[in-house]
């Protein structure tokens, strides 16, 4: 038996840590539909259709009877007793798991008994619910986002209230557009925190946003990085491809590649590297096929009379 | 105008007010689901009007200085986004009305000041 589908000595320590610390009560299903052993199977293919279920757990009072799947099903529509009571045909050497074993156990059984489910007993042998892998991958996609947060906030992004240039890099990933607009929103605080003029303030995070977006929408991934001083931002997005096959026809507006699941995310208007352009006191865009893109932009943190006062609002 | 003057007119919902909601004045609007468009916007005061139901509504309007975001057609919400406009205090509300007839009451809202 394989212990695990993932190698213990190679995987991250967030992830074997979650299949042992996860035990198979918090990822089951805990309301199960069951049937009763008197229930004709013509029942359970009903139940099976309209739960969009593939198995059944038999019981009555919790206490667990047997399972019928969907190949149960599919033999008595063949052999035409269909309507037979469900306990004639059920299987009734019913592997289970425990509601107190780790989640490993729970894949490992995946892995050995090549079923879609595993009904969950407690210690005194009640029904408490089903485990499908659906409910794995769910759960641990879940979990692995919370850690994912929590390794993230622990990373030294906090940058210093106090003058003298700072800078920070964000990793942007593909199509993440959950995330696109977090390096904007620290660059606006941390210039809110400087006493920058609010206009200003606009014109860096319009920038960083768009660099943002462009990097979520176009690229397979890139890094977008300010440096702080006295007097401006300093922002570079670098992604790792694919590149821009011309780079002036991306510059005129309207002009746009994304698909219409991007547009109809509000974006890919073929607004982006224009509205940089727009907004930046210096801006530059190199990209190499089959590379990357590097855009460049700097916008000055002082109204252009030299005051640092805020005259906007 | 006031934010809250459009509340009635608009049948909104208030999905998340803002600090000094009661008081938030709108003299800017734009009507629009490209975010894209709406990051041109260089108005004070705006309130931004959407169909698009989308985290991505409230990062804009953060990033412009919005100060409300009216998502319109009754559109169903994501969770996220309620908590996002907490979290970046922009106020939001959700109108049944289409674009076209929250911007028709919003005009004369404004007109008749």
């Amino acid at each position: 038996m394989k212990a695990l589908p993932v190698n213990p000595d190679q995987s991250p320590l967030v992830v074997l840590d979650l299949l042992f610390k996860l035990k198979i009560k918090d990822v089951m299903t805990a309301e199960v539909i069951t049937v009763q052993r008197t229930d004709s199977l013509r029942k359970v293919q009903h139940l099976m259709r309209d739960s969009r279920i593939s198995g059944v757990p038999v019981s009555e009072n919790r206490r667990l009877f047997g399972i019928i799947s969907i190949d149960d099903i599919i033999r008595a529509l063949d052999a035409g007793h269909i309507n037979d009571p469900v306990d004639r045909h059920m299987s009734v050497n019913v592997v289970v798991l425990e509601e107190d074993m780790p989640l490993s156990f729970g894949i490992s059984y995946f892995d050995k008994f090549k079923f879609g489910r595993f009904p969950v007993l407690n210690h005194n042998n009640q029904l408490v619910g089903i485990l499908s892998s659906r409910d794995v991958s769910t759960t641990l996609l879940l979990e692995l986002l919370k850690e994912y947060r929590k390794i993230e906030e622990q990373l030294p992004h906090h940058a210093p209230q106090s003058a003298g240039p700072i800078s920070q890099r964000f990793r942007i990933n593909r199509y993440d557009f959950e995330n696109a607009g977090k390096a904007a929103q620290a660059i606006k605080k941390i210039l809110i925190k400087r006493n920058v003029p609010s206009a200003r303030i606009r014109c860096a995070a319009v920038a960083a946003y768009e660099m943002e977006i462009n990097q979520v929408v176009h690229s397979i991934g890139g890094n977008l990085s300010y440096v702080i001083d006295d007097d401006k931002i300093e922002l570079f997005a670098i992604d790792d491809g694919p590149g821009i096959a011309n780079v002036d026809q991306a510059l005129e507006e309207g002009y746009t590649t994304a698909n219409e699941w991007i547009k109809s995310l509000g974006f890919g208007a073929g607004m982006g590297l224009t509205n940089i352009r727009r907004v930046a006191d210096e801006f530059s865009i190199r990209s190499t096929l089959g590379s990357g893109t590097r855009v460049h932009a700097v916008v000055r943190l002082k109204d252009s009379n030299g005051s640092a006062t805020d005259k906007t609002r | 105008m006031k934010l809250t003057e459009l509340i009635e007119p608009l049948s909104c919902k208030i999905i998340h007010e803002g600090s000094d909601f009661a008081d938030t004045t709108i003299e800017n609007v734009t009507a629009s689901d490209l975010m894209s468009d709406v990051l041109v916007v260089d108005k004070h005061n705006l309130l931004i009007v959407t169909s698009l139901a989308s985290d991505q509504v409230i990062r804009t309007g953060d990033i412009v200085g919005a100060r409300a975001v009216i998502v319109v057609n009754g559109k169903a919400l994501p969770a996220t986004m309620s908590k996002l406009a907490q979290e970046l205090d922009v106020s939001l509300l959700l109108s049944p009305l289409t674009k076209f007839m929250a911007c028709v009451r919003i005009g004369r809202l404004m007109n008749t000041e």
